[in-house]
C-alpha cells in the first residue's frame, strides 16, 4: 500500500452497502490504504441551509475529525460533501488534508484498474448525467471513460445532462424531476440501450425503480466495475425496490428487528415502494 | 500540525464575508438568471426581468424582504452551475443564490421567508439503512 487516504463515503450512500464495500475493495486493489468514514457523525451539513448554527458545528466537527486522522487526502464519494467541503467547510475551517473526488482517483489509476477488469460485462449503456459538479470533477467525461475500460461495455454517445449536480435537489422540484426521468427513459429507448448507469448514489436511488416499474435495467458505475473485477457484493437496495411492499420478507425478521418494525414501515418502506415520477402521462400544469 | 481547537462560527463569518464581496461585485446584468435551466419551474421567476430578479436576490443578501421572483428563483435552484460561467464579473452566482436561500430560509437568524422541507427521520433513516447492510464492526469503525 502506498498512499493513505480517508474514504469519506457520506451519508445517503449507506443505503448501498455494496457500493461502499466495492469502493473500498477497488481502492485497496489499486494499492491505496483506504480508511472508511461517513454517516451522520461525519456529515458535511450541506442539508442545513435553514440552520447555519448546526451546519457550522457539523463542518467544524468533521474537519477536526479528518485533521486528527492525519491522512494525506480525503477522497469523497458524495458530490454534495465534496462541494460543501470546497465551498464552505474548507473556507471556514483549516483542513490539513487534500480533498479529491473518487472518480478522479479511479481515473488517475485507470491503467492499473483496467488490468483488474477481467470479466466481460456485455452491455450497451446510457450514462445519466447532470450539468453541475463538472467544475469540481469532470465526471461527465471520466465516468464514460472508466466504463469503456470494462470488456463488453458499450457507452452510447449522448449529450443530455439534466439540471442540478445530482438528483438530490431535483426532488424538491417535482416537475423538473419528472422531465428528467421522462427524458432519460426516452433516450434509453432511442439508443436501444440495455441499461442506464448513474454516477451518483442519489440518482441511483431515484432511477433504480425504473427496473421494477419500467423494465429498464439500472446500475451505478461502481456496480459494473465490481462486476467486471468479480467482487461478490449483492445490490440489496435494488432487490428491496423490486420487492416493494414485500421488501421486509427478503430483508428478514432479524435485520428488521435491528431497526424496529414501526420505524421500517413508517420511515423506510415508503421509499422502497415509490415509483420514479415521470413514468405516467405528463402532468398538465394548472 | 496545529491541534488547537478551532473556534465555532467560522461558517457564518465566511458567509458574511462572501455576502459583502458579492454585493460589491454584482452589476445586476442578469446573465446568471438567463443561463439558469430551472427558472421555468418557478411561476414567479418564469419570464421575469433578469435585472429585477437579481436585484431581489441582492436585497435578500442585505437582509431585506425577498421579492416573489427572487424567492421563486432561490426555491428552484438545484445548483446546476450554468450561471457561473455566464457571469462576466466573477461573482459566483451559484454561491450568491445559495446564500440567498440560506438567508430566506432563516438559516442565519433572520425571518423565514422560504419554507424548506424538514425530514425529522433523515439521520435515523440513514443509520437504519446502515444497520441493514454493515457489520457491527463496520458500524463501530466507520461511523
Amino acid at each position: 500500500m502506498s498512499e493513505k487516504i480517508t474514504f469519506w463515503y457520506g451519508c445517503n450512500v449507506l443505503r448501498h452497502g455494496d457500493i461502499i464495500h466495492s469502493c473500498l475493495d477497488i481502492l485497496r486493489l489499486l494499492g491505496i490504504d483506504a480508511r472508511a468514514a461517513g454517516g451522520p457523525d461525519y456529515c458535511c451539513g450541506t442539508g442545513k441551509d435553514a440552520n447555519q448554527t448546526a451546519a457550522d458545528g457539523m463542518a467544524r466537527r468533521t474537519v477536526t475529525r479528518f485533521n486528527a486522522m492525519e491522512r494525506e487526502r480525503v477522497v469523497a464519494w458524495c458530490p454534495s460533501c465534496l462541494i460543501h467541503m470546497k465551498d464552505f467547510m474548507g473556507k471556514a475551517y483549516q483542513p490539513q488534508f487534500a480533498i479529491t473526488y473518487l472518480v478522479d482517483v479511479l481515473h488517475e489509476h485507470r491503467a492499473e484498474l483496467a488490468k483488474r477488469l477481467a470479466h466481460p460485462v456485455p452491455m450497451r449503456v446510457f450514462v445519466h448525467k447532470h450539468l453541475g459538479f463538472n467544475d469540481k470533477s469532470a465526471v461527465n467525461q471520466k465516468v464514460p471513460e472508466l466504463l469503456r475500460l470494462i470488456p463488453g461495455v458499450e457507452v452510447v454517445d449522448d449529450a443530455y445532462a439534466g439540471p442540478g449536480y445530482m438528483c438530490t435537489l431535483l426532488g424538491t422540484v417535482p416537475a423538473a424531476m419528472e422531465d428528467m426521468v421522462r427524458e432519460t427513459v426516452r433516450r434509453v429507448g432511442a439508443h436501444q440501450a440495455d441499461a442506464v448507469v448513474t454516477t451518483f448514489h442519489q440518482c441511483y436511488r431515484e432511477l433504480c425503480g425504473l427496473e421494477a416499474h419500467a423494465g429498464i435495467r439500472t446500475f451505478n458505475y461502481i456496480h459494473l466495475l465490481a462486476k467486471s473485477i468479480g467482487l461478490p457484493y449483492e445490490d440489496e437496495y435494488k432487490a428491496w425496490k423490486k420487492a416493494g411492499t414485500n421488501a421486509a420478507a427478503i430483508i428478514g425478521d432479524e435485520r428488521i428487528g435491528k431497526v424496529g418494525v414501526e420505524f421500517f414501515e413508517r420511515a423506510m418502506l415508503p421509499e422502497l415502494v415509490k415509483k420514479p415520477v415521470g413514468l405516467g402521462p405528463k402532468r398538465v400544469e394548472q | 500540525m496545529s491541534r488547537q481547537p478551532m473556534p465555532t462560527g467560522a461558517t457564518q463569518a465566511y458567509i458574511r464575508r462572501e455576502t459583502e464581496r458579492i454585493l460589491g461585485a454584482c452589476t445586476k446584468c442578469g446573465k446568471c438568471f438567463e443561463a439558469c435551466p430551472m427558472t421555468r419551474y418557478s411561476p414567479a421567476a418564469d419570464g421575469a426581468e433578469p435585472e429585477r430578479v437579481v436585484t431581489g436576490i441582492l436585497g435578500l443578501l442585505r437582509g431585506e424582504t425577498g421579492s416573489p421572483e427572487a424567492l421563486g428563483w432561490t426555491s428552484v435552484c438545484v445548483r446546476s452551475g450554468s450561471c457561473v460561467p455566464a457571469c462576466p464579473d466573477s461573482v459566483n452566482p451559484k454561491l450568491m443564490v445559495r446564500i440567498a436561500r440560506m438567508i430566506a430560509a432563516g438559516g442565519l437568524g433572520g425571518p423565514k421567508q422560504l419554507q424548506l422541507k424538514e425530514d425529522r427521520d433523515y439521520f435515523n433513516r440513514i443509520r437504519a439503512f446502515a444497520k441493514l447492510q454493515l457489520t457491527d464492526q463496520e458500524l463501530a469503525d466507520w461511523m
